[in-house]
């Protein structure tokens, strides 16, 4: 039973820094093959149920002495073999199977521990590097896009939508850690470059129990290259469609000790027009850069040390013009910084303990300059600096083979200067979160977990979660969890200071909204306050209750079918509303916990061998969503729509189409091919997204007619790559090769067209 | 300023009309509803940095009962400047906004509460969704709310009803706003006005 984590990873461990001792070889040697033939270097043995042995990375194992008994060869990845001493004594070579689908990946988001996808008790997918590079996608938005249930929006940048819930209520973690720097709550997945992702694990529903604010609908947790003892030298270019150019370089040395792996990339596209009628790009030209620095060694058999760093810094610039009588141009130039530093010291006293010590900062800039073309004067500027730190002590302690327990705690430090709000702004937080994983049987294990949160400005949170499977069998196991989500109130909902002087209106942050209306009070610019200024400030964070429940089952070798339905609960959605009436006949608005929103749906992937060479996979997506106050007004007949010839009409229920910017249904075909004459590997994509809602055009604000939808598409995809025998990369292919444009949905480009090559020089050298 | 002005007829409530025609010898006279077109009101201009009101523009003074601009001094009933809608307190003019259809709205309902504009309040609300807009923060457009009534005692104290059909120069449909190049400020409306001082429409 190799379920509960610290055994594994202690395996792994042993693994890896055994590896290179080992070289067994030669007579009585047996070899451990996949059925292709090839050996399998991670492959393990078991003889009577003592310590498994290791193979060679020839996948080789030499003559051991083996008594009567059993002996159990297993890889992950591969499905176990038991074989008798006589069986072991007369194989020269045992063939392994491969295990169906992806059930077999490691995934640390869920737990926090070393844990394979077949063993939790949540949804969650794994996309390794294969699947990554088959997208041929640059930025990550691109390779996220492809997956079931999960869309791209576009709405400041490319934001993630996951169980019909948006960019905010998505925690993006890169290797563990948060990513912070949002804009309007939109984290933009195109700041990251796919070039630096070796593994993405995708959590869905709340995570708050050991994540916290923002891990409502899910988690994203974004795994870079690992550090290991090889040399090498990698360089990349990838070509594409708009003038776009992605060079990168990838260096990694290392000895037994210490290791380290720098990653360099450069990014630059022209971008494109969807509307070239208008002045402005639909996307403007922009360059990024990106570098990033991972070490990794031992101080001490019982400690080792990881360091991470990442830069990124992206320019971009374009045109806008004013609106009026006598429009002016004006010209943009916006940029980006991001810098990330995460030591990580790892302890680990004995085998059955493992204390991990986290360090993470974070600072991200924004800088928005726009100016008259005439003279270069100044029209707009923006600026906006915050910074992040967490420091966090995680103790996993596997109290038998059964119990696995982990407590962290940890406190964080968050500060924001902005143009938009006053002076220097902090908060201060401190957490600590329990989980126990158990297996009580067999066939049924549990992960419970707690987490309190504790927060300055906006009060305490407890976040429960429990999730539970049940192993029918080898080939069905059935899942449930339940938990609780919260995101807490963000700088901008708190502490903003906002004074459009254009029209005149005010948005104040929460706290300021009291001390804010008093001083328009004083200027005597108020004409009637709305809302009691007492009851002002008490902003508390947005809660849901969410229930997961699925199945993954395997009706034959070569097949595996997986199903996940969720309900999401939100309830306290912060909404901006008029707190006073203004003399000028504008308002100032502040926030307050408003809404209530329901998202749920069922999400279902099968994949399908049909031989070696050649599998299918299907992905649909069902999301059905409502907001709770639209429908109590649609209910009470408060709400009217009015046609093209003015007529008024009341909306039903059955007019009411949900939230906007979601498809009801979506899905994904997808076929991969190996050509063995050419040893090309052939990956074509139809990706469809369901129509969706996407602006209200008869003025109620709600979706409620079929003129407020866009036209559901499918964007054809395909990627042909392949490695030479000196490892060689090469790419080539295509997205949405029909090229449909959807003018509600300004983040499809149309067609694109790419190819790319990555050489390994340290491999050409030792050869 | 053209306003150009296309009565509509309306035959509602003839039923009920011809219902208690027995008791009640007034002749029939179905209400015209009246539509205004493009009636431009400019908001002041602004400087967009310092918020300062560069060029004030004025309000346009448009009587119901006569159907025409108007100047200040006049008996004017209702007043436009951008999106904010102002009553002739002076002549003590109230407004009530009522929700429901325009057509089914045939008589002025007890439970609609009229006021007048003071110093610090506007009888009809400014501000998305409390008047008789909302403003829509991803299309950035004007759009009046469907199923808002304003309900008005003129000058001359009979009763009228108001809706307001667009805020945009030649009323188009809102999928074909721009808001950076259709002309806003440009209210189109319709209305019916009972001469007759009663609160049957």
């Amino acid at each position: 039973m190799f379920r509960i984590n610290l055994n594994k990873f202690k395996l792994l461990f042993s693994l890896f820094f055994t590896l290179v001792g080992l070289a067994w070889a030669g007579d009585g040697a047996k070899k451990i093959l996949d059925a292709q033939g090839n050996p399998i270097p991670h492959a393990l043995i078991k003889v009577n149920g003592t310590a498994p042995i290791p193979v060679n990375d020839k996948g080789e194992i030499p003559a051991i002495p083996v008594q009567e008994g059993e002996i159990l060869v297993f890889a992950m990845g591969f499905e176990t073999k038991k074989l008798s001493t006589e069986e072991w004594r007369q194989a020269d070579a045992v063939v392994l199977k491969e295990k169906t689908g992806s059930l077999q990946e490691v995934v640390v988001a869920a737990t926090r521990t070393d844990r394979t996808v077949e063993d939790l008790p949540m949804p969650v997918t794994v996309l390794n590097s294969e699947q990554i590079q088959q997208t041929g996608g640059l930025r990550l938005s691109e390779v996220l896009r492809e997956q079931t249930g999960l869309q791209i929006t576009s709405d400041h940048g490319a934001g993630l939508q996951m169980q019909g819930l948006d960019s905010d209520y998505i925690l993006i973690l890169l290797d563990g850690e948060p990513l912070i720097g949002r804009t309007a709550g939109t984290f933009d997945l195109d700041r990251i470059s796919v070039s630096s992702i070796e593994r993405i694990e995708i959590l869905r529903g709340p995570s708050s129990a050991i994540y916290g604010s923002e891990a409502m609908a899910g988690v994203i947790n974004i795994i870079t290259k690992p550090v290991d003892e090889q040399t090498q030298l990698d360089l990349g270019l990838r070509f594409r469609s708009f003038n776009t150019w992605n060079p990168y370089a990838e260096v990694g040395i290392g000895n037994e000790k210490w290791s380290a792996k720098i990653l360099y990339d450069y990014f630059s596209t022209d971008g494109f027009d969807l509307t070239p009628e208008n002045v402005g790009q639909t996307q403007n030209p922009y360059q990024a850069q990106t570098a990033q620095v991972k070490l990794g060694g031992k101080i001490s058999e019982k400690f080792d040390l990881n360091l991470f760093l990442r830069g990124y810094s992206e320019n971009s610039s374009g045109q806008m013009q004013t609106s009026g009588a006598s429009p002016e141009m004006l010209a943009m130039e916006n940029s980006r910084q991001d810098f990330n530093f995460n030591p990580t010291l790892r302890f680990r006293p004995s085998e059955n303990l493992l204390f991990t010590l986290r360090g993470m900062s974070s600072w991200f800039s924004t800088v928005s300059d726009t100016r008259f073309q005439s003279d270069g004067s100044a029209f707009d500027f923006q600026d906006f600096n915050q910074f992040y730190h967490r420091t966090e002590l995680q103790t996993d302690w596997q109290a038998n083979s059964r119990n696995l327990f982990t407590l962290g705690m940890g406190h964080l430090v968050e500060t924001v200067e902005a143009t938009r709000y006053d002076g220097l702004n902090r908060f201060d937080a401190g957490y600590f979160f329990l989980q126990h994983q158990w297996d009580p049987h067999v066939k049924v294990n549990l992960v419970t977990g707690l987490r309190a949160d504790f927060h300055n400005q906006y009060g305490n949170r407890l976040s429960p979660k429990i999730s539970g499977q049940y192993k029918f069998s080898e080939k069905f196991s059935w899942q449930a969890s339940f938990g609780a989500g919260f995101k807490a109130p963000d700088f901008r909902q708190l502490l903003l200071n906002f004074n459009n002087a254009a029209s005149g209106y005010y948005v104040f942050g929460a706290l300021l909204a009291e001390e804010g209306i008093q001083r328009l009070q004083d200027q005597g610019l108020v004409a009637r306050v709305l809302i009691q200024p007492e009851t002002l400030g008490n902003l508390t964070a947005e809660t849901s209750l969410a229930l997961n429940t699925g199945f993954r089952w395997k009706p034959g070798a070569k097949w595996l079918i997986q199903v996940n339905a969720y309900r999401n609960a939100i309830d306290n959605l912060i909404e901006t509303a008029p707190i006073a009436q203004l003399v000028s006949g504008q308002n100032a608005f502040s926030y307050f916990n408003i809404r209530q929103v329901v998202t749920q749906g069922v999400e279902t992937d099968i994949s399908y061998q049909i031989s070696p060479h050649l599998s299918l996979s299907l992905g649909y997506a069902f999301l059905d969503s409502y907001d709770k106050d639209a429908l109590d007004r649609i209910d009470a007949g408060e709400v009217f729509k009015r046609d093209s010839q003015n007529r008024t009409s009341r909306v039903e229920r059955s007019d009411y189409g949900g939230l906007f910017n979601r498809s009801r249904h979506s899905g994904n075909f997808k076929i991969n091919y190996r050509e063995n004459w050419t040893g090309t590997d052939w990956a074509l994509r139809a990706i469809y997204r369901g129509r969706f809602g996407f602006a209200d055009l008869n003025g109620n604000l709600i979706l409620d007619d079929d003129l407020e939808y866009a036209d559901g598409w499918v964007s054809l995809n395909l990627t042909v790559t392949k490695t030479l025998s000196s490892g060689i990369f090469l790419e080539v292919g295509a997205t949405n090769i029909l090229g449909t444009l959807t003018p509600q949905q300004p983040n499809n480009p149309g067609r694109v067209l790419f190819a790319g090559l990555r050489i390994p020089f340290a491999n050409l050298i030792q050869k | 300023m053209k306003t150009l002005v296309k009565p509509l007829f309306l035959f509602l409530s003839l039923g009920f009309f011809s219902a208690c025609s027995e008791d009640t010898p007034e002749p029939l006279v179905p209400l015209e509803a009246v539509l205004v077109e493009d009636l431009a009101a400019p908001n002041d201009v602004i400087d967009r940095v310092t918020g300062q009101v560069t060029e004030e523009r004025p309000f346009q003074f448009f009587s119901l009962e006569s159907n025409s601009l108007v100047s200040e001094s006049e008996d004017w009933d209702l007043a436009f400047k951008g999106t904010t809608i102002r009553v002739n307190a002076s002549k003590d003019v109230k407004a009530a906004i009522v929700t429901g259809i325009f057509e089914e709205i045939n008589s002025v309902p007890s439970s609609a509460v009229f006021a007048t504009d003071t110093e610090s309040t506007f009888a009809i609300p400014t501000g998305s969704g409390s008047g008789w807009y909302n403003y829509n923060p991803a299309t950035f457009t004007v759009t009046p709310i469907p199923g808002r009534v304003i309900l008005v005692q003129t000058a001359a104290g009979n009763y009228s009803k108001i809706e307001i059909l667009s805020y945009y120069k030649g009323n188009p449909p809102v999928a074909e706003i721009n808001p950076m190049t259709t002309p806003s400020a440009h209210y189109t409306f319709r209305y019916v006005l009972q001469a007759n001082g009663s609160m049957n429409f």
